[in-house]
């Protein structure tokens, strides 16, 4: 932990199988557990897993309610994009599309089990 | 020069100070935060991000890319269509776009309540009214383009709690 730490929240159906996806598979650890709420973190960035029960699911005045999915995302940055894929997709991880490659590097889209995008990205050399 | 070879050009700007951060850090783990989120127009989503939530701007390859950084996070602007790779379509056809989520950076403030009432006469639009949570105070605005983004205040309490964890690290 660093006074740089950077929070990003996702909601999740459900907080301890988003904890799992995020500890088993993607080296993030537990900062705290509970049913509702949890947090992880990966170097500076501390993922905020909030679940229906969660303050943050509270439904907004409008009466729509927070839930997972989207296309806004974390970006990890992976040193080799095509054995990090293999390697999750052994585990069972869906992805959204195959690696593109674009001007500035390779990239590919994971979804954690309630469907929240994860971006892994290799620069280009 | 190509238009393509001068956004080819920023983009490994971009992704050259992403490596000098990366070999700072002590692990393979990179220092730097980053979080992308996807936008209808390049230049109204930076005039948004620098000049009502504060935001430095890092990069920008005209309309097609945009890099901007804020205490600790850098925030990757990806349109729904151009040549870079978050503006590609999925192989089912389905085309990345803006809102339509609930996931977001947390900004925090010493302020909240301040921040809400300058950010409304400013014309920016609100989910909802402050609430409060168990660490702390929360509300929720959008971009012009319906990305979330949440400013967060945490109470003492959590600040407290915060502190010796800190330490132990």
């Amino acid at each position: 932990m660093t006074a740089h730490m950077v929070s990003v929240r996702h909601m999740v159906d459900d907080v301890e199988e988003a904890v799992a996806f995020y500890t088993k598979l993607l080296d993030f650890e537990v900062l705290t557990s509970f049913a509702a709420f949890a947090d992880v973190a990966r170097g500076n960035l501390r993922l905020l897993l909030s679940g229906p029960a969660s303050s943050a699911g509270r439904p907004m005045p409008d009466g729509a309610e927070p839930g997972p999915g989207g296309w806004n995302r974390i970006h990890l940055m992976v040193d080799d994009i095509e054995a990090e894929v293999a390697r999750l997709r052994g585990r069972g991880v869906k992805f959204r599309n195959d690696i593109v490659t674009g001007p500035g590097g390779s990239q590919i889209l994971a979804e954690d089990p309630s469907g929240n995008v994860v971006e892994l990205f290799q620069p280009a050399r | 020069m190509s238009r393509m070879k001068v956004f080819a050009l920023a983009m490994m700007l971009i992704a050259g100070a992403q490596s000098v951060s990366a070999q700072d850090a002590k692990t393979s783990i990179s220092a730097q935060v980053r979080v992308r989120y996807i936008v209808g127009d390049i230049p109204v989503a930076v005039d948004f991000y620098t000049n009502k939530l504060g935001f430095k701007l890092d990069g920008q390859a005209g309309p097609y890319f945009a890099a901007l950084s804020r205490d600790g996070v850098q925030l990757l602007l990806s349109p729904s269509k151009g040549p870079g790779g978050a503006s590609q379509p999925m192989p089912n056809g389905e085309r990345p776009a803006p809102g339509g989520g609930w996931n977001r950076i947390v900004l925090d403030t010493p302020d909240l309540q301040g921040d809400v009432d300058k950010l409304r006469k400013e014309g920016v639009r609100f989910r909802n009214d402050v609430i409060v949570g168990l660490g702390g105070n929360q509300v929720l605005l959008d971009d012009p383009f319906g990305n979330v983004i949440e400013l967060f205040q945490p109470t003492e309490a959590y600040q407290t709690r915060e502190a010796p964890r800190a330490d132990q690290k």
